[in-house]
């Protein structure tokens, strides 16, 4: 096959989105929505078709160099290899049903044509991401999903909640970006090249210090897009958005960009432990972090929010204790149920007209068997039931981290499974407080016609939540941890435990699992209150870290402006340049009264002119 | 020369000052320009002498241009004059102070 035919999984979404942004307010709605899901559809069905050209050590494709200036060449070259075709497929795949199931939900919205274009330029940005063999390509779609990301979660930007959610994506999501901009400018300084795989051959040369700053740096990036502690804040707000796009942003991309950059330059990254213990510690501290906070949440789609920080903080654990396997392992299954979860929580919104806060909900179940299923399958994945895609996925991190030698990893393991045991509670009341119990509204006046592809496409999805563990089953449970066969050399180090040992950390994670059931349901199924202490509200407001970000970052910076605002713009700039006005106009007042129009006063004074110069001339002469 | 040239000086600074006095002095825009008459022609009167002083015939050529511009300039004066007693019935100097800045 021709490696170019690559280009195909790009091209289909770009093109759908330029047909859609240059044509899409003339068309009718369906064709824009078919253009938009064809778009989609057809990268997919590309990206499985052209699957072959992943094997061995994969394909490359260069289309034409971007851009050349002495030293520096960047070319558009795509590589379609272990790590990037299963992830594009899985992009595809996901964003696929995401965009049927945006065609349900956006079937009143009237601006459709920006919405499907937007959707479409992300998907471009995303699989820009996954398949680019070159940092600077990288970067350029890197860019794209930020500014998508802009403009889908500020999409109603009639309100000004929602534009400020927008901006707030894109500021905090901009602070990451820099250090990877910065770390592009310094891997360009030592190695001359940012093509991603010969700077991970290059990597073995570097100084170790180096390394650690550079491991850093791409973690920096990561961080901010992947929401992880520090820059975590803006995922939240995102859920300002329509809920495709949360589902989008969540589940297949965005997200998961920082845990693919750091699986992609894992070679790099590995080679310093103390950036991988770095690395490490911030997934469990965002993980514990996003954890507490989706307890006390009242807004469902917050809730998926914090539990998505939580997962993605898994991945960054995983891929600190070196195993880029059971990361992606873990996104895969991740990229499943979550677009599930959120996509059942667009249906719950939209079948209660509107209603966000989960208290307010309830019964459910009783409403839409086939919906209060998928979600629940969905949620049995987050909270890591036995034999559901979660379940493996996660164990596969903790095992790992249970089997290493490093003495930091054990204290990792505990953490991840106390995480493990928050993540249950809080899928659980999640379910309580939605599904079961009396229903809190009156229905009839509300009841809301649920579109039947929005139902429909939850199907599959569960699907392949229920199943997705048999991507990567371990040998304990009769498979061959395909998806680490699959990666190869890519996987990073697994676990080599007796399998008396795996069998009793199965059995701890089953019953972390029941334990946290237990709670919600004591909690939630026989006292269905929010909590008004102050520890809730800390934990509703998110650590208070938005306060927390404001006094440290926001008003010192407006402090800052506005000294160089009144002060150095003006009191020194404008201020010299007033007095000079005023100087020039007080001496224009003063020789303004000089004339006075009168002859005789002009008269006298050429008079005077001619007594004093006679008398210089005088004075000369006799002198 | 039957007249001394100190003389002719003389006479002719003080005819100068004399009328430079009278344009400082009178108000009347009329009295101005007799002032301004009398300076020109002390002026003449130098170059007359001068003329005769040096034998050379140039000063009192220049006069005799000083004359015929003087009689045109007081035609043109006498003209604004008018025009200016039409306007503000009056011939007061001090009452045109339109350019005052």
């Amino acid at each position: 096959m021709n490696p170019l035919l690559l280009f195909l999984i790009l091209l289909f979404p770009l093109a759908a989105a330029v047909v859609n942004a240059l044509l899409g307010t003339r068309l009718p709605r369906g064709a824009v929505v078919a253009t938009a899901v064809g778009g989609v559809a057809l990268s997919a069905l590309a990206s499985f078709l052209l699957w072959p050209l992943a094997a061995g050590e994969g394909t490359r494709a260069t289309l034409y160099t971007w851009m050349a200036s002495g030293d520096f060449s960047a070319a558009v070259e795509i590589v379609y290899d272990r790590i990037s075709a299963p992830m594009a497929l899985m992009v595809t795949f996901v964003a696929t049903l995401i965009h049927l199931y945006a065609a349900g939900y956006m079937e009143e919205e009237k601006d459709y044509a920006r919405f499907f274009a937007l959707l479409n330029l992300f998907v471009f940005a995303m699989l820009v991401i996954v398949l680019s063999d070159n940092l600077l390509l990288l970067f350029l779609g890197w860019e794209g999903v930020g500014f998508c990301s802009y403009g889908l979660i500020g999409f109603w930007y009639f309100e000004e909640r929602n534009a400020d959610a927008g901006r707030k994506a894109f500021l905090v999501t901009r602070v990451g970006d820099v250090f990877l901009g910065v770390a592009l400018l310094w891997l360009f300084a030592l190695t001359g090249t940012l093509s991603i795989s010969q700077i991970n051959e290059a990597a073995a040369g570097f100084a170790p210090g180096t390394l650690f700053l550079l491991s850093l740096l791409l973690l920096g990036g990561a961080c901010g897009k992947s929401a992880q502690l520090p820059f975590m804040t803006w995922l939240p707000d995102a859920m300002a958005g329509p809920t495709p796009v949360s589902a989008l942003i969540h589940a297949a991309t965005m997200v998961t960009a920082g845990v693919y950059l750091l699986c992609r330059l894992f070679p790099l990254v590995s080679l310093s432990p103390e950036a991988m213990a770095v690395i490490a510690l911030v997934g469990v501290a965002t993980a514990l972090y996003a954890a507490t906070c989706a307890a006390a949440q009242r807004e469902i789609k917050r809730v998926l929010a914090y539990s998505t920080m939580s997962q993605v903080g898994f991945m960054f654990l995983a891929v600190g204790i070196g195993s880029v396997s059971a990361a992606l392992f873990h996104l895969f299954t991740h990229a499943f149920f979550k677009a599930l979860l959120f996509m059942g929580a667009g249906c719950v919104i939209h079948m209660t007209a509107g209603e966000n806060d989960i208290y307010r909900m309830g019964g459910l179940a009783r409403r839409d068997r086939l919906l209060f299923w998928c979600f629940l399958i969905g949620a049995l994945c987050l909270a890591g039931a036995p034999l559901t895609s979660g379940f493996f996925s996660k164990d596969g991190i903790l095992v790992t981290a249970f089997a290493s030698e490093v003495p930091l990893h054990r204290f990792l393991w505990g953490a991840g499974s106390f995480i493990a045991l928050l993540t249950a509670f809080y899928t659980f009341r999640l379910l309580y407080l939605v599904f079961l119990g009396a229903e809190k509204r009156p229905v009839g006046a509300h009841r809301h016609h649920l579109p039947g592809v929005m139902r429909w496409t939850l199907v599959p999805l569960a699907a392949l939540a229920l199943l997705g563990g048999l991507f990567d089953l371990p040998p304990l449970y009769g498979g061959g941890h395909a998806l680490r066969e699959w990666l190869g050399p890519l996987a990073g180090i697994g676990p080599h435990l007796p399998h008396a040992v795996e069998w009793l950390l199965a059995g701890v994670a089953t019953s972390i699992f029941l334990l946290g059931w237990v709670f919600a349901h004591l909690r939630y199924r026989i006292a269905p209150a929010p909590g008004e202490s102050l520890g809730a509200r800390f934990l509703l407001s998110g650590w208070w870290a938005d306060r927390a970000v404001y006094t440290v970052v926001v008003r010192p910076f407006g402090s800052l402006a506005r000294f160089f605002w009144k002060v150095a713009d003006g009191r020194l700039i404008d201020g010299s340049l007033h007095t000079l006005a005023e100087g020039s106009n007080v001496l224009g007042e003063g020789l303004r009264r000089l004339t006075t129009g009168r002859l005789h006063n002009y008269l006298t004074a050429l008079g005077w002119g001619g007594v004093v110069m006679l008398a210089w001339f005088l004075a000369g002469y006799l002198l | 020369m039957i007249v001394p040239m100190s003389h002719i000086l003389a006479i002719s600074a003080t005819m100068f000052l004399m009328g430079f006095a009278c344009v400082l002095a009178q108000r009347n825009l009329i009295m101005v320009l007799i002032g301004v008459e009398i300076m020109l022609n002390a002026v003449g009167l130098t170059l007359v002498g001068a003329s005769a002083l040096w034998e050379q015939v140039d000063g009192q050529i220049f006069v005799i241009f000083l004359m015929a511009m003087t009689s045109a300039e007081v035609s043109i004066s006498l003209a604004l004059v008018v025009y200016l007693n039409r306007r503000k019935h009056t011939l007061e100097a001090d009452a045109f102070s339109e350019m005052k800045g």
